[in-house]
Order: structure tokens, then C-alpha cells, then sequence
């Protein structure tokens, strides 16, 4: 009797659950991967701030008239900082819960399902029949399966087909800042160099030789500096192109997530997006 | 730092007047062109105000501006390099000197005015995007919501424990286990019943 309400309460179960068992492999790793490497990706947050202490830095080299202009630009870089960074805090959020979402494959079940379902087969004789074993066996399977890969999956669906338009707009706003941001920086740069390139043909007298030392000490320092942070605007110009692809390609190819085509895809954006990353942590 | 550059009739002159530093003998012409903006980039940066109204290729047409900018600021550092090494190692006339310092004064100035260009492009960029943000964060409130309850689907390896229970209670036909397996698996179906996945568009 008991086996019999045992075998009935997994049939019921499955009849229950069985109707959403459509979907493919739990393993959503690559679009976790993505997001994480999308929510890590660094560079627009740092950059921002570069542009917004500009002034700072190129203060002591202005002349007088460029000064009173360069505080104007001062006070309209500082009055939309916060927005600037809000977008970015945004996207972080998103990827950040995307990859939550997509989680990991710690809800399949299968492999402990079919080392316990050998266990019961070894004890066939005790009185389950050999097909009762595997119906729980498959039941069980199936039902973590599809509790697990498929609410995962489509709320991940969801979220990558209802969010991407917005997504869109708002990596494309990032790279757009990035862009008048290095723009801002190139003649913040040539601004510090510049004043060096007219001086120091004009300070040739014996007197001036420890100041031109320093000078080109200086120089040398300041056009460094420069050139790490060239490489940086660049690294993070990739990155932000690179999330807008992969968010693009898991969109169109919605209905196959797990597909491996896409699984490839999306890896290799992930694994682009972690080499930018260490390039930005490197310098 | 140089502070007497404001002795001639260049654009960048015009936002010198209110520096308080400016040599007298710029005062005639600085004087003059005080009321900003009254010169050719004054009118970029008016441009640029006006920008909000004019849509996204009024901002192209901004950064463009900015470039333009830009670009004849490098083009003037060098000519003012090129005059420098005219030269060729002999010492530069003072007046020559001070001449290329007041140029280069103006270069910085058109690299400030095409920052300020930059600066409205990048104000306008962010206009229009208060409705994709607070989209994308409900999005994101909505799926941390689905996480709770994915969260929550770590009962399913209860279930599962209840279901093997019971296989194994049932299998042995002790009594007591068997209760107490089948307590636990009603317990677990009734978490699973308020996690029938819906789909897509509802859970939108």
C-alpha cells in the first residue's frame, strides 16, 4: 500500500511539474560568465572620474584666460558626475543579477539523483519493481531539472529580451561619454606638454640648466603618464563594445542560450572582457 | 605661468577681460570684446547651449565643432614649434619668445573652449536616459525577486531527500521513517507549488 502511495505521489508530481519540461541543460555558465565579466569590466568608472577632476590636474599650466574657462568646464563636469556614474551603477546591477540569475549548476541534481537510483536498483529485490526504480529515478531527474533549469532559464530569457533595448542605450551613452571623455584628455595632455615644447628652446642660458633638468624630468614623467592613460580610454572603448555584442547576441539568440554556437560566442566575449579587464588592472 | 599674453586681437582674447591680472596694455582690446561671448567661439558656445533643442546631430555637429577646434589648436602649437625652430639653435629674439608665448596662451584657450563643447556633448548624451535607467533597475528588482525564489528551489534537494526516504523506507517497510518521510515531502510540495514557473511574459 505504502509502495503504492509512494509510487502514486512521484507520478503525481510529475504530472504536475511535467508540463514545463521543455527546456535544454540547467548549464546557463557562459551567460554567467559574460555577466560577470561585463559587471567587473572597470575602466568607465575610473575614467569618469579622470574627467571630472580635470581642472585639477591641468590648473597650474593653464595661462589666465584658459584658467577662467577651464573652471566654467570645471563646474559643468563636476554638475553631471553623479549621472554619469549612475548609468554605470545601473548596468553594473543588471549584470550583476543576470549572472545571479543565471547561477550555477549547483541546482542539477542529476549526477546524485542516478548514484542514489543505482543504490535503489541494487535493491531491487526489496520490493520496488525494476521500472518503479526507474520512473523516480527519470521523475526525479526530470523534476529537479525542470524546477531549476527551467525558471532559470526563462527568467533569464526574460531578462536579457526585455532589458537589452535599454541595455543598448545605455552602454551606448557610456561609450559615447568615453569617447568626449578621451577627446577632453587629449588636450588636457597637450595642454601639459605644450607649454614644455615652447619653454624649453627659449631657456638656454647657463642659469637655467637645473630648471630645465627638472623640466624635462618632468616631461618625460607627465608624457608617460599620458600614454598609460591613452591605452586605457582605448581598453575600456573595447570593453564597453564588446558587453553591447555579447548582450546583442544572447538576445537574438534567445531560444538558444544553450545552444553551442552561442555558448562559443558568448564565451569568447567573456574571456575578451577578463583579458581587458587585466589590461586595465595591469598598468 | 605667463600672464601677458592679452595684447592683441585674437579670439581668446575676449574671456581675459574678467582674469583682474590682464597687462594695461591689453585693456583697450580685451575691453572691447569683455561681453561674452562676442567673438567666433563665443558663437560655438552658444551653439552648444542651445544644443538640448536641436537633437542628437546638433550634438554630432557639437563634437565636430570641438574637434575643429581642437584641431587648429594643434595646428597653431606647430607653427608656433616650426617658428621656434627657424631658429636652428640660435637664441630665439625676446620679442619672438614673447609673441609664441602669447600664441600658445591662445592655443590653451581654444583647447578650453572645445573642453567646454565636450563637456555640453556630454551633458546631452545623458538627457533622455532617465527612463532606460529606471527600466533596466526594475528589470533588475524583478529578477532579484525570481532569484529569492530560485533561492528558494533549494528545497527541491529537500524534496528529493523526502522522495529517496521514503523509496528506501519503503523499500525496508519500517513504518516510522516512512511517516517521516512523507511528512517532509508534503512539506517541500507545498514550497514547490508557489514555484510553478510562469511563463515569460507573465513574469515580466
Amino acid at each position: 500500500m505504502l509502495r503504492r502511495l509512494a509510487v502514486g505521489l512521484v507520478l503525481g508530481l510529475g504530472v504536475l511539474l511535467g508540463g514545463c519540461a521543455s527546456q535544454g541543460s540547467v548549464s546557463l555558465q557562459e551567460v554567467r560568465e559574460f555577466a560577470d565579466a561585463s559587471a567587473k569590466l572597470g575602466g568607465y568608472a575610473e575614467l569618469s572620474r579622470r574627467y571630472r577632476d580635470t581642472y585639477e590636474r591641468e590648473q597650474p599650466y593653464l595661462p589666465p584666460q584658459a584658467e577662467r574657462i577651464a573652471r566654467e568646464n570645471d563646474v559643468r563636469r563636476r554638475a553631471v558626475y553623479d549621472d554619469f556614474v549612475a548609468i554605470q551603477k545601473t548596468l553594473v546591477l543588471y549584470m550583476q543579477t543576470l549572472s545571479l540569475l543565471a547561477g550555477e549548476g549547483r541546482y542539477d541534481l542529476s549526477e546524485r539523483i542516478d548514484d542514489l537510483g543505482n543504490g535503489l536498483k541494487a535493491n531491487a529485490e526489496s520490493g520496488l519493481q525494476q521500472r518503479h526504480v526507474a520512473a523516480y529515478t527519470g521523475m526525479t531527474r526530470l523534476l529537479t531539472r525542470v524546477i531549476a533549469s527551467g525558471y532559470q532559464n526563462r527568467s533569464v530569457e526574460t531578462m536579457v529580451r526585455d532589458g537589452d533595448a535599454d541595455v543598448q542605450v545605455l552602454l551606448d551613452a557610456m561609450i559615447s561619454l568615453t569617447r568626449l571623455y578621451y577627446k577632453t584628455n587629449e588636450n588636457e595632455k597637450k595642454t601639459v606638454l605644450g607649454i614644455f615644447d615652447v619653454e624649453l628652446p627659449f631657456s638656454n642660458r647657463n642659469t637655467d640648466r637645473m630648471l630645465v633638468t627638472l623640466a624635462k624630468v618632468h616631461y618625460l614623467n607627465k608624457a608617460t603618464e599620458y600614454k598609460l592613460i591613452d591605452r586605457r580610454y582605448e581598453l575600456a572603448l573595447q570593453g564597453l563594445t564588446k558587453v553591447a555584442l555579447g548582450h546583442q547576441k544572447m538576445r537574438e539568440n534567445m531560444n538558444k542560450l544553450t545552444g553551442d554556437e552561442t555558448r562559443r560566442v558568448l564565451a569568447n566575449y567573456a574571456r575578451d572582457l577578463r583579458a581587458i579587464r587585466d589590461g586595465l588592472n595591469g598598468d | 605661468m605667463q600672464e601677458s599674453s592679452h595684447d592683441k586681437t585674437s579670439p581668446s582674447d575676449a574671456g581675459a577681460a574678467q582674469d583682474g591680472i590682464t597687462p594695461a596694455h591689453a585693456a583697450p582690446v580685451t575691453g572691447a570684446l569683455a561681453a561674452p561671448p562676442a567673438n567666433a567661439r563665443g558663437d560655438a558656445a552658444r551653439t552648444a547651449h542651445g544644443v538640448g533643442a536641436g537633437g542628437l546631430s546638433s550634438m554630432q555637429q557639437v563634437v565636430e565643432l570641438a574637434d575643429g577646434l581642437s584641431t587648429i589648436a594643434d595646428r597653431l602649437h606647430e607653427r608656433i614649434l616650426r617658428e621656434i625652430r627657424s631658429y636652428d639653435g640660435r637664441g630665439v629674439p625676446v620679442q619672438v619668445q614673447d609673441a609664441m608665448r602669447r600664441l600658445l596662451d591662445d592655443e590653451m584657450a581654444l583647447r578650453q573652449r572645445a573642453n567646454t563643447l565636450y563637456a555640453d556633448a556630454a551633458a546631452f548624451v545623458i538627457q533622455g536616459l532617465d527612463q532606460p535607467q529606471s527600466r533596466v533597475n526594475a528589470l533588475t528588482a524583478a529578477a532579484a525577486e525570481k532569484i529569492r525564489r530560485i533561492g528558494v528551489i533549494g528545497e527541491v534537494t529537500g524534496l528529493v531527500g523526502g522522495l529517496l526516504s521514503l523509496a528506501g523506507a519503503v523499500a525496508t517497510g519500517q513504518p516510522t521513517p516512512i511517516v517521516l518521510a512523507i511528512e517532509k515531502i508534503q512539506l517541500h510540495s507545498t514550497t514547490l507549488d508557489a514555484l510553478t514557473p510562469t511563463p515569460p511574459t507573465a513574469a515580466a
